[in-house]
């Protein structure tokens, strides 16, 4: 089950036959590969997971196309899940793959169990009905947590728990680093705080509903469709746009990704300014968690 | 000398029948009481061994043996249900491991043990071949079941209806075999290990269908409206999980609603347990915290003092077969007093003679304790396998 067991004789193996390596060498990788092995569910918690952790252990963050949250994680995935020592779970119903992989339940962390009622119910959930068990429904919570930078310090300070747990001896390190992550965090806070002021009671619209906590914490009046940046919405959506409009008269939409330039020019005929906010769920393309919000916060300066 | 004992081993020889009379009661009267008593001892060590690895089982209010027996042998009786919330409320104390156990349906009278991946860590169970279960609807089978079944990696087996006429009931669900397990002389053996949550899809609580938002899915679809989409029976559901569809597999309503039969804790240290155990004092949200070890004890305290019973009546039974057999040697001296003469005036000393008695008195006894010892053997080596179909009743 723990293919670790087994690589580390292999790697000592492959050493001696090379036969080149120093015994040091051969010390660092029995060191490096007795880490524990962390896997992070999305990229923000894999980020203040290695932040916080530093040498103590292995993060992982394994390779997904999209969205983590409609992640379907392979044979190879679950098995490294299996392996691993930790798994860090958002939670608030994210990962719903969950729902159909088999995982110890000892090596789970769900890092939004401590935010409580802080937690958003969904504003819209689709009822469906078919067969003797009546009408049902897959509605749950907002899961974006991380897009409130407070909630973010929640998880992070859940994460510096079960690490240090898994490293008792570094534990003060754990903590000094939760406290430089913090720190951070509540700079970003205060940031976004004042970029969001003067857009604070306007109407907004959200090209997703994935700024529930953003909007919660920083006083954002939005209301949100089911648009794709780079996807048509379709004749059927922009009639219903333009009816929103007309109850929630908005002059911005924020976007999670670049929108298309026709979606861009039609928004434009009706007098709507753009800005993306990128949710940072998956590996940035260029620098970190906070190089992301630092481009969203020069974004929301943009307009 | 050795005349004597050829003529005493011919004499039982030859008279067949009363020989194998007077073995077969002596074995009887021997091996009935060492019967009793290795069957219950090896059978009490073999309950407590597993119980003794199980420091504490939760479970809904009710009887303590129902939980230990379903929880650790996973007997045909079923306890009362346990909310999975329950099990999180657990976990989330951090004060143990904790295994969540569903024991509730069988396919082809093996027990599907609903469980998490914890649980062959704790009972150290090992593969011999293939893999642990990743996903829904895989499972894990113990040796005996893939010895029994003739099935093993790749194959598969279907879970067995609760009952044949409830139609909108447990629906059969196909499971694919992910891993055998190596044997380990217990009841996880005969076992079929699937993840808990699958035991859930049997039970009808989630399942598969095609995505109603989606195109493939539009000629099912009899409405939408405010959100809410209606489907004719026309939507496929899926009656097997597979790697192709098991994200379309989901649960309606709150997990933590749903039923499991016990949780297995495991706390690190007595401080735990006893924390633990005192949050289950006086529960009363109709949940009990047991140790197995003491249920199974009061249980076996009650089955030694029926053995001792039971063999203070075969020792009774053992005294008259003594005093018959006596009586049939003493009458058959009577009657073969001519033969005892004829050998007197042949020759024979009465040292010899009392040889020959001897000896045939010998032969017999020395008969009947080896046979009842070799059946005291076979009772020992199979002494699990019936403990096991007593359990399964």
């Amino acid at each position: 089950m723990n293919y670790r067991k087994f690589l580390l004789p292999l790697l000592m193996l492959v050493l001696t036959a090379c036969g080149g390596e120093s015994s040091s060498e051969s010390a660092e990788i029995g060191i490096s590969s007795t880490r524990p092995l962390i896997v992070a569910s999305n990229y923000p918690l894999y980020f203040f997971a290695r932040e916080i952790a530093g040498d103590s252990a292995e993060v992982v963050f394994p390779e997904m196309e999209g969205d983590p949250a409609n992640w379907k994680p392979g044979s190879e995935d679950i098995a490294l899940l299996q392996s691993a020592d930790l798994v860090i779970l958002n939670g608030a119903g994210y990962e719903s793959w969950l729902n159909w992989v088999s995982l110890p339940s000892g090596i789970l962390l769900d890092t939004s169990v401590g935010m409580g009622d802080r937690l958003i119910p969904m504003e819209e959930e689709v009822v469906h009905q078919h067969g003797p068990q009546g009408e049902h429904s897959h509605q749950g919570v907002a899961f974006t947590t991380w897009l409130d930078a407070t909630l973010a310090m929640v998880q992070a300070s859940a994460i510096e728990q079960a690490i240090s747990g898994l490293v008792p001896v570094n534990r003060e390190v754990h903590q000094e680093r939760l406290a430089g992550l913090k720190a951070r965090l509540a700079e970003l806070d205060e940031e976004l705080q004042a970029a969001f002021r003067a857009i604070s009671n306007q109407p907004l619209i959200f090209s997703h509903p994935v700024y529930q906590y953003l909007a919660a914490r920083y006083g954002l009046n939005g209301t949100s469709v089911h648009w794709e940046p780079g996807e048509d919405p379709g004749v059927r959506a922009w009639i219903d746009f333009r009816q929103t409009l007309q109850r929630h008269p908005a002059k911005l939409m924020i976007w999670e990704d670049e929108p298309g330039e026709q979606i861009t020019a039609q928004l434009t005929q009706l007098e709507m300014l753009t800005v993306t906010f990128h949710t940072a769920s998956n590996t940035p393309a260029d620098g970190d968690y906070f190089d992301v919000m630092k481009v969203n916060l020069e974004n929301l300066s943009l307009p | 000398m050795s005349g004597a004992l050829f003529l005493g081993w011919r004499y039982l020889v030859f008279h067949k029948l009363k020989t194998i009379i007077l073995v077969a009661s002596i074995t009887l009267m021997l091996f009935l009481p060492a019967a009793t008593r290795v069957l219950v001892n090896d059978s009490a060590a073999a309950l407590t061994s597993r119980a003794d690895l199980t420091p504490l089982v939760v479970g809904a209010s009710g009887s303590p043996l129902e939980l230990v027996l379903s929880s650790l042998y996973f007997h045909a009786e079923q306890p009362p249900e346990l909310l999975f919330a329950s099990f999180e409320e657990l976990r989330t104390t951090g004060w143990a491991d904790v295994i969540p156990m569903n024991t509730r349906f069988h396919s082809r009278g093996s027990p599907i043990v609903g469980t998490s991946l914890d649980y062959f860590l704790f009972r150290g169970l090992e593969l011999s071949q293939g893999r642990m279960m990743g996903m829904l609807g895989e499972c894990v089978i113990g040796a005996n079941v893939a010895a029994r079944e003739d099935v093993g990696v790749g194959d598969s087996l279907v879970s067995s209806p609760e009952t044949v006429f409830d139609i909108a009931g447990v629906y059969p669900l196909k499971m694919g075999i992910a891993g055998v397990l190596k044997p380990n002389g217990s009841a996880d053996d005969d076992a079929i290990f699937v993840d808990y949550k699958t035991t859930w899809v049997i039970q009808g609580l989630g399942h598969g269908h095609q995505d109603l938002a989606k195109p493939a899915a539009a000629s099912g679809v009899l409405n939408r409206k405010d959100g809410m989409v209606t489907a004719n029976a026309s939507v496929v559901q899926y009656a097997e999980i597979s790697a192709e569809n098991v994200a379309e597999f989901h649960f309606h309503g709150a997990t933590g609603d749903f039923p499991i039969n016990s949780v297995i804790v495991v706390p690190p240290d007595e401080k735990s347990a006893a924390l633990l155990r005192g949050r289950y004092q006086d529960n009363e949200q109709g949940m009990q915290m047991i140790v197995p070890s003491s249920v199974l004890n009061d249980l076996l305290d009650t089955v030694f003092t029926v053995q001792n019973y039971v063999i203070l009546g075969l020792a009774i039974l053992s005294l008259a077969t003594i005093a018959v057999i006596s009586l049939v040697f003493l009458l058959s001296q009577q009657l073969r007093k001519g033969e005892f003469h004829t050998l007197s005036r042949i020759g024979a000393s009465k040292a010899y003679i009392a040889t020959l008695v001897a000896s045939e008195i010998g032969f017999v006894f020395i008969g009947s304790l080896v046979l009842a010892a070799g059946l005291t053997l076979v009772v020992r080596q199979y002494a699990l396998q019936i403990l096991q179909s007593f359990l399964s009743l």
